[in-house]
């Protein structure tokens, strides 16, 4: 894996979790204990996608101030990269 | 709204492509079970849903489908990515190929092109919620069927991941029932559509 598809996978496991716990407290909308897990984990993978996206570009789309649209930039999700 | 996260839901990254595979696969995509319909079906049955947890998970499910469509169309294409015209005919993908070449076109195993008679949008919240748990099913055992005819660790661990999703699914529209029904007159939860006749609902 690349340093990009590493760092990206870790925030891509984090996503997940706060994804299913948002389906949980769809149906459980009072449960302490998944409340405080949602917020533990959007505070550690808030962090994460400002490094990636400082490091590899744009996850949602943006404008820099680089004067260059990056969010055009490859890869996009269904290519393939080369390993380092 | 919708925004765009540049990222699938679970990586995928295939090293062999396999065209035979791929045309198997590209059912979740257009066919009769897929995700294309899921997502359809869950976010055009949300507007006449009377409960705020059923607004709610039809929602949240509904866009996850999409990340789950973009995943298979990711696995259609990875699959299918240099193929040479040999290895087109020799795998059988060559009926594809010549409407499509290479191209993800939402159709089922056999060729179908994806229709909305695949889902229901019926108005009544016990109805959908039941074919909601039966799409999840569904999916769920298409997803084993696919599993049985892969070999490829790159491609049975998202489907093995897609799988999972659909058990989870279905637990919280089962869940979503219980909250509809816990709200209506236990004598006779069927005598109306809770959509519909508002005076179903417990003073």
């Amino acid at each position: 894996m690349t340093q990009r598809e590493i760092m990206l996978k870790k925030i891509g496991t984090y996503k997940f979790a706060l994804k299913d716990l948002q389906l949980y407290l769809d149906t459980h909308p009072h449960d302490e204990m998944a409340l405080r897990k949602y917020a533990e984990y959007e505070a550690i993978v808030e962090p994460l996608v400002a490094e990636f996206e400082r490091r590899f570009g744009p996850l949602t789309v943006s404008v820099d101030n680089m004067n260059k649209f990056k969010w055009i930039k490859n890869p996009w999700p269904w290519d393939i990269e080369e390993d380092d | 709204m919708f925004v765009y996260e540049k990222q699938l839901q679970y990586p995928i990254k295939i090293k062999r492509t396999n065209p035979a595979l791929a045309k198997l696969i590209i059912s979740q995509y257009g066919g009769p079970d897929g995700e294309l319909g899921a997502s359809l079906r869950y976010l055009s049955q949300r507007y006449t849903m009377p409960v705020q947890e059923l607004k709610a998970t039809l929602t949240d499910i509904g866009v996850e489908e999409l990340n789950h469509l973009e995943m298979i169309g990711t696995i259609v294409y990875q699959l299918t990515k240099d193929l040479s015209e040999e290895e087109i005919k020799k795998n059988g993908f060559d009926a594809y190929f010549v409407d499509h070449t290479t191209g993800v076109y939402p159709s089922s195993a056999a060729g179908v092109p994806f229709t909305a008679a695949y889902i229901q949008s019926k108005g009544d919240p016990i109805t959908d919620l039941h074919e909601d748990m039966a799409a999840e099913q569904k999916a769920r055992t298409t997803y084993d069927n696919i599993l049985r005819m892969c070999d490829d660790y790159d491609v049975k661990d998202p489907i093995r991941f897609l799988r999972a999703r659909e058990v989870v699914h279905y637990q919280r529209f089962g869940e979503n029932l219980r909250i509809l029904t816990d709200k209506l007159d236990s004598k006779n939860y069927y005598q109306f559509n809770p959509s519909f006749d508002k005076k179903c609902f417990k003073k």
